[in-house]
């Protein structure tokens, strides 16, 4: 007989589990009825699109209410359910339960299939002719998505990985043959330390609708091939393209900024696979913008920009592909790990490749490509060749990143570069540079026909401005050592004050440049930045003081980064003075408190500032995770995170004979009065009153219940801080609640009221000085000019939305 | 010559400078053996010995620890990383180093693990919780 299980809520996953198969099997109804739809050569029969709608749009229903079937689950911490005990806790705020969502891979396809759904549900509204042929794709795309949440067996086969599984089905172990199992699973695993950051609440639903919108200019471009509409699909495609690398490159740069406020990893890009993963089809369709727009106003180059606009989400495709499957295994370290769905995600690729390259093949005779060469002065030219340079950068991030996949096609064994960042930077600052410059001169430049003389007049002129500045630049940067960067600042102010002229154009009337220029001003921007900010970074906690570990750290040049504070001692790193001032701990996390002095010349304070760089022990791991603090200043910034603390003890929960009480120190029990003074060890306790008005939580209190509060003021060598520990009557029993004071080692209870002698009993524990292991290591790193880099993303994503706004008006006259 | 081509060409040229550049900056995976008969640098894969010490005290030095780890092949050697002891290393089931040997010591400047982590391992902890409430 099935064991009867206690205590399971099993509703809201069947009720999530029909939802996903119903949308899986409406987003195939939505597709066929698409199909038809586009192929009916009856222009007034409108009944499969109607249909297609209505399958549409109950795909979109479905996707909805399997959301909120998860989000009940995990908020009502039902941990049957594997996702909830997979992913959160109940000890988890609800905010960071959103985020809990998409730790786990089903839970980002959902917010992927999710994104695609709403995309989808605009363009129903505005693709007017395009809808038929345009919503086959985004549908066979949705189908493809909802099968990844499918979770059931066909033939043998596991189609896609379901949310709803319980947690006795997908794990084997004893206690599930138990009927109340559940009752020995008080709480979930958690979410991941590192996610429990804002950034990562807002990071991902953006980054995954940049990856979503993809598929429109996509779909433009399979519907302009499949309806034999070439050069039509251009408007629509620039606009949804521009919109695509809006959203793209927001959440990518959230998730740079979540690494330099969350991680400490010491920066804001590592080249990790993950990261170009992320950046490689932003990057083919910023290409593919460029030529899309090179078309639309000359004729010439139509096949590079569908084929870009095309290539992009199939690299969406190949990028999920790599972070989904677990092959970048030993080369990540945030890959997700494999649920047995790479051939699944294979297939997925393979056919939307395979649907792009037939229609290509079909329609090449067709295409309007020119046979004639455009004029070298010609902005289309030139914005081809930005085009083709951006083509080259992706190919040199996929060669290296796909390194696994290569090891995993081939049976080879070749490893990464050993410093990655250096590998990539010696090819992306190079091209980055040709980037630039183009962006700068092609602004001079007219489609067609340019005047040469008057180009090279305003190109020189410029040129000679950006000299001038890139000069005085790298002296106060103190880049000039190195030849790539001098040339990279020349280039990225070269374009900065060559669209700025643009945008002075732009502001006299010719408004149309503008989303252009500020884009491009926005994307130097983000060039210099992140070069300063790379560049000229620097450890400054570095340890002068390490006692001889020999010979053996002479002849290794590694810097020696890492540097111990003792409580109170302040150390000398570079302007500043640094001393570690204590922990205090909040909910999971312990805060180190970190002060910086600086004084100047005479020893008078020029700045102070506190930073409180935070770790969350995990004692049964024993291991700290952590998490950095920054000050922020507007030329640069102060990073610290510490590297290493003292583990705490665990402490004994009042059970087994065991007790908190055996942390510390005998207790001392002090008979005291109001305004007594008790000493202990590195200072001493003010008795100041009793509070009669004490509110206990959890903890309702009868009429002849007693609970009385102890005002206490301790005075520790840090400063004065308040204590108030309760004793309580309840019934006939005596109990109270104790305070404790962990940065002083301190716990005070009120254990008694002795009446007869008008007194009161306060027992002080203090942990043992041994016990109290007051250090931290840490790591500080100055970046300068490092909001060049946030501030340009801000600039790039207005200058991107004043181009939709232009490009959608267009679209709406056409 | 047609333009087009022109460009053509030279794409492919870099694409070609690409790959090869890829292929020479790209390391090797090795045993502790390989790695002292190479001075180039190399990716080695093993396990932690645990029973062996493990060296890390921040009070001495914050930038040196040291441990013995047994290669694929089932050599050992000890490693001496120049940075803090990374606080689960106890706990990691696979060890990839970069670096390379000297003086018979291997010289790590990366160390990535692989640890059966709270957060991707299966494993239900139980807690046993009594029935009478502690008060």
């Amino acid at each position: 007989m099935d064991t009867v299980f206690v205590g399971e809520h099993l509703l809201p996953g069947k009720i999530g589990q029909f939802f996903i198969v119903l949308s899986f099997g409406a987003a195939l109804l939505s597709l066929i009825s698409y199909y038809f739809a586009s192929t009916n050569t009856n222009k007034l029969d409108t009944s499969w699109r109607n249909l297609g709608r209505f399958a549409y749009s109950l795909n979109m229903a479905s996707v909805i209410a399997t959301g909120c079937c998860l989000f009940y689950i995990i908020y009502k911490h039902y941990f049957e359910y594997h996702y909830a005990w997979a992913h959160s806790s109940t000890t988890l705020p609800v905010y960071y339960i959103i985020s809990c969502f998409w730790e786990g891979q089903e839970g980002s396809f959902w917010l992927w299939t999710f994104w695609q759904g709403v995309l989808g549900l605009i363009l129903i509204f505005t693709a007017r002719s395009w809808e038929n042929s345009v919503m086959t794709t985004i549908s066979l795309s949705q189908v493809f998505l909802a099968s990844m949440l499918l979770g059931v067996e066909i033939l043998g086969i596991k189609i896609g990985s379901s949310p709803f599984i319980l947690l006795r089905d997908a794990i084997e172990a004893p206690i599930f043959s138990r009927a109340n199992y559940l009752s020995l699973i008080p709480d979930g695993n958690g979410l991941n330390p590192l996610l429990q950051n804002y950034w990562m609440v807002i990071h991902p639903p953006t980054l995954f609708l940049g990856f979503a919108s993809m598929i429109v200019p996509f779909a433009y471009g399979i519907a302009g091939l499949w309806m034999k509409r070439y050069a039509e699909m251009v408007k629509p495609a620039i606009a949804w393209s521009l919109f695509a690398v809006m959203i793209l490159g927001t959440g990518i740069i959230m998730g740079s900024f979540w690494a330099y406020e969350a991680l400490n990893f010491g920066g804001f890009w590592a080249w990790d696979p993950v990261e170009n993963a992320s950046i490689i089809p932003w990057i083919t369709l910023i290409a593919g913008v460029h030529v899309l727009i090179a078309y639309k106003n000359s004729g010439h180059s139509y096949f590079t920009a569908l084929f870009l606009i095309i290539i992009s989400f199939i690299l969406v495709l190949y990028a999920s592909f790599l972070t989904r499957s677990g092959i970048l295994g030993e080369t990540s370290v945030h890959a997700f790990t494999d649920l047995g769905m790479s051939g699944q995600l294979l297939v997925y690729m393979f056919v939307f490749v395979l649907l792009a390259t037939v229609l290509i093949v079909q329609n090449w005779k067709n295409l309007p490509i020119t046979k004639k060469d455009e004029d070298t002065y010609s902005r289309e030219f030139w914005l081809f060749i930005g085009a083709i340079t951006l083509i080259i950068s992706c190919i040199q991030i996929i060669a290296t990143t796909s390194i696994p996949v290569f090891n995993a096609i081939f049976g080879s064994k070749i490893a990464p570069p050993t410093n990655p960042i250096a590998h990539y930077n010696k090819w992306q600052i190079a091209i980055a540079v040709v980037i630039a410059f183009v962006s700068a001169f092609s602004q001079f430049l007219k489609y067609k026909k340019t005047d040469m003389r008057k180009f090279y007049i305003s190109v020189v002129v410029y040129m000679v401005v950006a000299a001038l500045l890139t000069g005085v630049g790298v002296y106060i940067t103190g880049i000039y050592t190195n030849f790539m960067y001098i040339l990279l600042t020349f280039a990225a102010l070269f374009s900065i004050i060559a669209n700025g002229k643009l945008l002075g154009d732009a502001l006299k009337g010719k408004w149309k440049l503008a989303g252009s220029a500020v884009a491009h001003i926005g994307f130097a921007l983000i060039l210099l930045g992140a070069l300063i900010a790379a560049a000229t970074n620097k450890v400054i906690s570095v340890n002068n003081t390490g006692i001889g570990f020999g010979e053996e750290f002479a002849k290794s040049n590694n810097p020696r980064e890492n540097i111990i504070l003792y409580k109170n001692t302040p150390i000398k790193m570079n302007d500043y003075m640094v001393t570690y001032k204590g922990d205090s701990t909040s909910g999971v996390n312990t805060y180190y408190k970190v002060n910086y002095q600086v004084l100047d010349a005479k020893g008078a304070l020029k700045e102070n500032f506190d930073l409180y760089p935070n770790a969350q022990q995990n004692i049964k791991m024993k291991q700290i995770v952590a998490s950095p603090d920054t000050k922020h200043y507007l030329l640069h910034d102060i990073y610290t995170h510490v590297s290493s603390v003292p583990l705490k003890e665990e402490e004994h929960e009042n059970h087994d004979g065991h007790s908190d009480d055996e942390n510390y120190d005998t207790p001392i029990v002090h008979q005291v009065a109001i305004g007594d003074t008790v000493r202990y060890k590195e200072g001493f306790i003010i008795v100041k009153g009793i509070n009669k008005n004490v509110k206990i939580e959890n903890l309702p209190l009868k009429d002849n219940d007693v609970a009385i509060g102890l005002t206490l003021e301790v005075e520790t060598p840090e400063g004065k801080t308040q204590a108030e520990p309760i004793f309580l009557i309840k019934g006939n029993n005596k109990l109270d609640f104790g305070k404790k004071l962990d940065e002083q080692g301190l716990k005070l209870r009120f254990t008694n009221v002795l009446p007869e002698k008008n007194k009161l009993e306060l027992t002080v524990y203090q942990k043992q000085k041994t016990d109290r292991k007051d250090w931290i290591v840490m790591k500080a790193i100055v970046f300068p000019y490092i909001n060049l880099l946030w501030g340009g993303t801000i600039i790039m994503v207005i200058g991107f939305l004043l181009s939709i706004f232009r490009r959608a008006k267009e679209l709406k006259s056409a | 010559m047609k333009r087009g081509s022109i460009i053509g060409i030279i794409i492919i040229a870099i694409a070609i400078g690409v790959i090869i550049s890829t292929y020479a900056d790209s390391s090797t995976y090795g045993s502790f053996i390989d790695a002292k008969e190479t001075q180039k640098e190399l990716h080695v894969v093993g396990k932690l010995n645990k029973g062996k010490e493990m060296f890390y005290n921040p009070q001495k030095d914050a930038n040196y620890f040291s441990f013995y780890m047994v290669d694929n092949n089932g050599t050992e050697c000890k490693v001496i990383f120049n940075g803090t002891k990374p606080q689960d290393f106890e706990k990691s089931e696979q060890i990839v180093l970069t670096g390379e040997m000297q003086n018979g010591n291997f010289y790590a400047n990366k160390i990535l693990m692989k640890c059966p982590s709270k957060y991707t391992q299966d494993k239900v902890e139980v807690t046993e919780v009594k029935s009478q409430p502690n008060i």
